[in-house]
């Protein structure tokens, strides 16, 4: 009797001292998504404000960030977001740091390579925020130039040039991310040069009378100059 | 049938005979391929249960030569502006809604707030403005025509007539302007009877000779609301979002531009809309605001060209505008007695005197800051200042329309 009591409480021990080893790191967990959750609003609540002191939305307007959230159908402000990103990045970090607070190794090297993984994804939000930059200043610089020289597809020029960079830039974020590295790196190849060669036939193609005018009256300037008689 | 007196500085374009509608709805599909038409109509929602709209979308329904419809709905809920969608949907071209209220496009209000624009308050001017820039945005085309939508004696005739002067390049005007009389049983119109051709003639007798009070009594009916502009001129223009939209945007017109491509078409035999009340013991309603608005413009606009107000001035002017405005209304009493129209006397007298508070009122508000202008910053300062606004402005409508 006493021997099939031990089997039925024997486990029951073992759970119970389990969760007396676990419960502490489950307390430690939760005190620390708590304590997170609260700084995480305090810091969107500070950032708010002072995006709002610094004129940070208006900033976003000039710079074009507004219009790309637009193009995505997103009406908030830009300040809104990034406040609400910012919560949730807070809070995700937070909730990681938890995690590995229950000191269960599977969670742990996951956490781990999440906090690897940061600046990886920091360095990709980066380029892509310079690179739309550089993008619309560069196609604007083109339109401008094309429009003073008269030439007649001025826009699609300037679009081209942004769609060309925008496509590189993507592709730099998206291997700078390591999301199938070798897969973007193909596609990227593929796409810019396809369209390299693609611009490169055109150019030939279309400029062949206009090389052979050239090359033509070069041959005529060198018989001309051969032709020539010395007059001391 | 109308004489064919050329009046002032602008071109005067009469109705004289019976001119063929479909000659000129010809002429305007030939030259719309060339110069295509948006017609831009600021609407209420309740305008839409009146009598006027159901006949306009008829008629607009018959038109061949428009390229795009810009309706922008104001004063409606989600449901109401779904409504609106279908009720527009038996035209046969491209109609597009800016839906005013709607959050996207309230945020492209805030947006130009946060970017220390001043688009005033909510108005036809403010809307009108908005739409214009949806025209620029969408780049389809290259004239716009515009008219309210409280018409009820609308026909197509009445825009053909509008649109023709500026769509035609053979005459080529950038700023055509309608007119028509204002009769029923009686005469209408009383601000423009009463108030503005008085004013601006005792203004003329004061100051002398000036070439915008010479170009504001050209008008025939200088508060018609209906009218039609090269792009050019919308980008150019700015808006008053006040009541004195009319007046202030002639003003512009006249900034912007030479009164040789400036002309007045005669639109419409008979014209009846919604009447405002006098209101002359408010001045924050009707023609009473109205008239405080629309005197504020002219001062604002005279003092921009140089002349010099004072007190003295404002009230040798109250006196002038009140001799003037009485002979005015023996003038008009005349006329109505010829033609057989109701005329009283006492109602035309009691405009007068609420119309002379008026000007007293405003002149009041422009000595005490003659720099308070509610004029909307025209499109070409707002995409210097937000470059992407007209890609969000494209962007928010077309996702309405979705």
């Amino acid at each position: 009797m006493e021997g099939f009591l031990n089997l039925i409480l024997e486990p029951i021990k073992e759970v119970y001292l389990k969760f007396k080893l676990f419960f502490p790191s489950f307390l430690a967990m939760l005190t620390i998504v708590i304590i997170g959750i609260a700084i995480a609003w305090a810091v969107k609540k500070l950032m708010l404000k002072v995006f709002k002191a610094a004129n940070f939305d208006s900033w976003c307007d000039r710079m074009g960030f507004t219009a790309l959230l637009r193009k995505a159908d997103v009406w908030a402000k830009p300040g809104d977001i990034s406040g609400v990103v910012v919560y949730w990045f807070l809070l995700f970090g937070f909730l990681m740091i938890g995690l590995s607070a229950l000191q269960i190794q599977a969670i742990d090297n996951l956490v781990s390579q999440f906090f690897l993984y940061l600046p990886r994804a920091f360095s990709a939000v980066v380029i892509l925020l310079i690179g739309y930059m550089v993008a619309g200043f560069l196609s604007r610089a083109v339109l401008i130039a094309a429009v003073n020289s008269g030439f007649h597809y001025a826009k699609l020029l300037a679009e081209a040039v942004k769609l060309l960079l925008t496509v590189l830039i993507l592709a730099m974020a998206l291997e700078q991310l390591q999301v199938a590295p070798s897969i973007v790196l193909a596609a990227f190849s593929i796409i810019f040069g396809g369209i390299v060669i693609a611009l490169a036939i055109s150019f030939g193609v279309a400029g062949i009378e206009g090389a052979r005018k050239m090359i033509q009256g070069e041959t005529e300037a060198k018989k001309e100059e051969k032709g020539d008689v010395e007059h001391i | 049938m109308a004489d064919f007196y050329q009046t002032g500085i602008i071109t005067t374009l009469h109705r004289l005979g019976k001119p063929s509608l479909e000659r000129i709805e010809a002429e305007l599909v030939e030259h719309s391929k060339t110069r295509p038409l948006a017609l831009v109509l600021p609407a209420l929602y309740s305008e839409f249960e009146g009598p006027a709209m159901p006949k306009i979308v008829e008629e607009l329904s018959k038109v061949k030569y428009i390229n795009e419809i810009v309706l922008i709905l104001a004063r409606a809920s989600e449901k109401e502006f779904l409504k609106v969608k279908e009720f527009m949907a038996p035209i046969p071209y491209d109609v597009k809604i800016i839906y005013n209220d709607g959050k996207r496009i309230q945020e492209i209000y805030d947006t130009f707030k946060r970017n220390g624009l001043d688009t005033g308050q909510d108005g036809k001017g403010r809307s009108a403005w908005l739409a214009y820039g949806y025209v620029i945005a969408a780049g389809n085309s290259d004239v716009i025509a515009l008219h309210d939508c409280d018409i009820l004696t609308y026909s197509r005739e009445m825009l053909a007539r509008l649109c023709y002067p500026v769509v035609s390049p053979n005459l080529d005007y950038v700023f055509c302007k309608g007119f028509y009389t204002r009769v029923t049983d009686k005469m209408h119109g009383r601000v423009t009877r009463l108030l503005i051709t008085p004013l601006v003639r005792s203004l003329h007798n004061l100051i002398g000779s000036h070439p915008f009070l010479a170009f504001m009594d050209s008008f025939r009916y200088p508060l018609a609301g209906e009218f039609c502009m090269s792009l050019d001129m919308a980008r150019v223009n700015r808006i008053p979002w006040d009541w004195g939209l009319e007046v202030g945007a002639l003003a512009e017109v006249y900034r912007n531009s030479s009164p040789r491509r400036i002309c007045q078409v005669d639109i419409a035999e008979t014209y009846e809309h919604k009447h405002q009340s006098l209101s002359a013991d408010d001045p924050e309603k009707g023609l009473m605001r109205m008239t405080v608005d629309i005197c504020k413009s002219i001062f604002r606009t005279l003092a921009s060209e140089g002349v010099i107000f004072s007190d003295g001035f404002f009230k040798t002017l109250q006196v002038a505008y009140l001799r003037m405005a009485e002979d005015t209304i023996m003038k008009y009493e005349a006329d109505a007695a010829i033609n057989g129209l109701a005329f009283d006397r006492h109602e035309e007298a009691k405009a007068v005197e609420a119309f002379t508070k008026g000007i007293t009122m405003a002149a009041q508000t422009f000595m005490d800051n003659p720099m308070g202008s509610p004029l909307i910053p025209n499109w070409n300062r707002v995409t210097s200042a937000i470059p992407g606004i007209l890609d969000m402005l494209k962007k928010a409508v077309d996702e309405d329309n979705r």
